[in-house]
């Protein structure tokens, strides 16, 4: 079953974690590698990608004549993705623990940060529309 | 350069929609099509659907490092329905992709202008982050 982990937060988060030091971001993300190379040795491994900052995102709609119509402006309690991990896993439990794998990454001062991680199983192809 | 085309809805919004049967196929069948496209073009990386919000759950490490699951979420919180990673020359040609999938039509036929977040895939964290 595949399932999606996918990592949320709003500008003023992302501005805090530029705050962090080098050691601390160093740490942080030697754990992502970690979990990532754990998972590619299991076979769980799908993907995974990191996102550009909020303020390079835009918002397209199609207008009537179908040219598009960009808006870069959001409101400041606006979710956006920062990244997220595909998963293919025997259990929901298992994209669980994953995730709390992935929450429990350490912060500043070496303390895990305990983001929430939103999980989600990908759409049956049978009731997927796209 | 590899953009995330982001499909965004609101809990209320979320479900399967109850359009008429002729319109719904109408819908998949422009979404299909737009895919059929984008992988002839060669610019299609992936395109995913996600099951419904009632099915998500949120995820953090408690304090042992076991994950604690959660399915409530504000009302307010827009979900990911469905994404395209596409890779393309410029970003303008990632807004008019993203205006495509905005004006799949809808109920009676009537593009849903729906607003799709673009932001450019970094393939892992941001440089200024590590």
């Amino acid at each position: 079953m595949k399932y999606i982990l996918l990592m949320s937060s709003t500008q003023a988060g992302v501005t805090g974690y530029h705050t962090w030091t080098q050691s601390d971001r160093d740490k942080h993300m030697q754990t992502l590698r970690t979990v990532i190379e754990e998972l590619k040795g299991t076979g769980e491994f799908v993907a995974t990608e990191g996102l550009a900052q909020p303020k390079d995102a835009k918002v397209v709609r199609g207008e009537k004549n179908g040219l598009p119509v960009t808006d870069g402006i959001f409101p400041e309690s606006k979710e956006f993705l920062l990244g997220y991990w595909i998963l293919d896993v025997a259990t929901a439990e298992r994209a669980y623990a994953i995730a709390g794998r992935i929450s429990a990454a350490p912060g500043p001062g070496g303390v895990p940060t305990n983001m929430p991680i939103e999980v989600r199983q990908f759409a049956d192809r049978a009731t997927n529309a796209h | 350069m590899k953009y995330m085309l982001m499909m965004n809805t609101m809990r209320a919004e979320a479900g399967v929609p109850t359009w008429p049967r002729a319109d719904l196929q109408a819908h998949i069948a422009y979404m299909h099509n737009l895919n059929r496209e984008l992988r002839q073009s060669g610019e299609l990386v992936s395109a995913e659907g996600l099951s419904f919000p009632d099915r998500a759950r949120l995820v953090q490490a408690g304090r042992d490092g076991a994950p604690i699951t959660d399915g409530i979420f504000p009302e307010s919180k827009e979900f990911l329905a469905g994404f395209w990673i596409v890779d393309v020359e410029s970003p303008e040609r990632a807004y008019a992709i993203a205006a495509r999938a905005s004006a799949a039509p809808g109920a009676g036929g009537a593009p849903l202008n729906m607003q799709i977040e673009v932001r450019p895939v970094m393939g892992g964290p941001p440089p200024e982050m590590l």
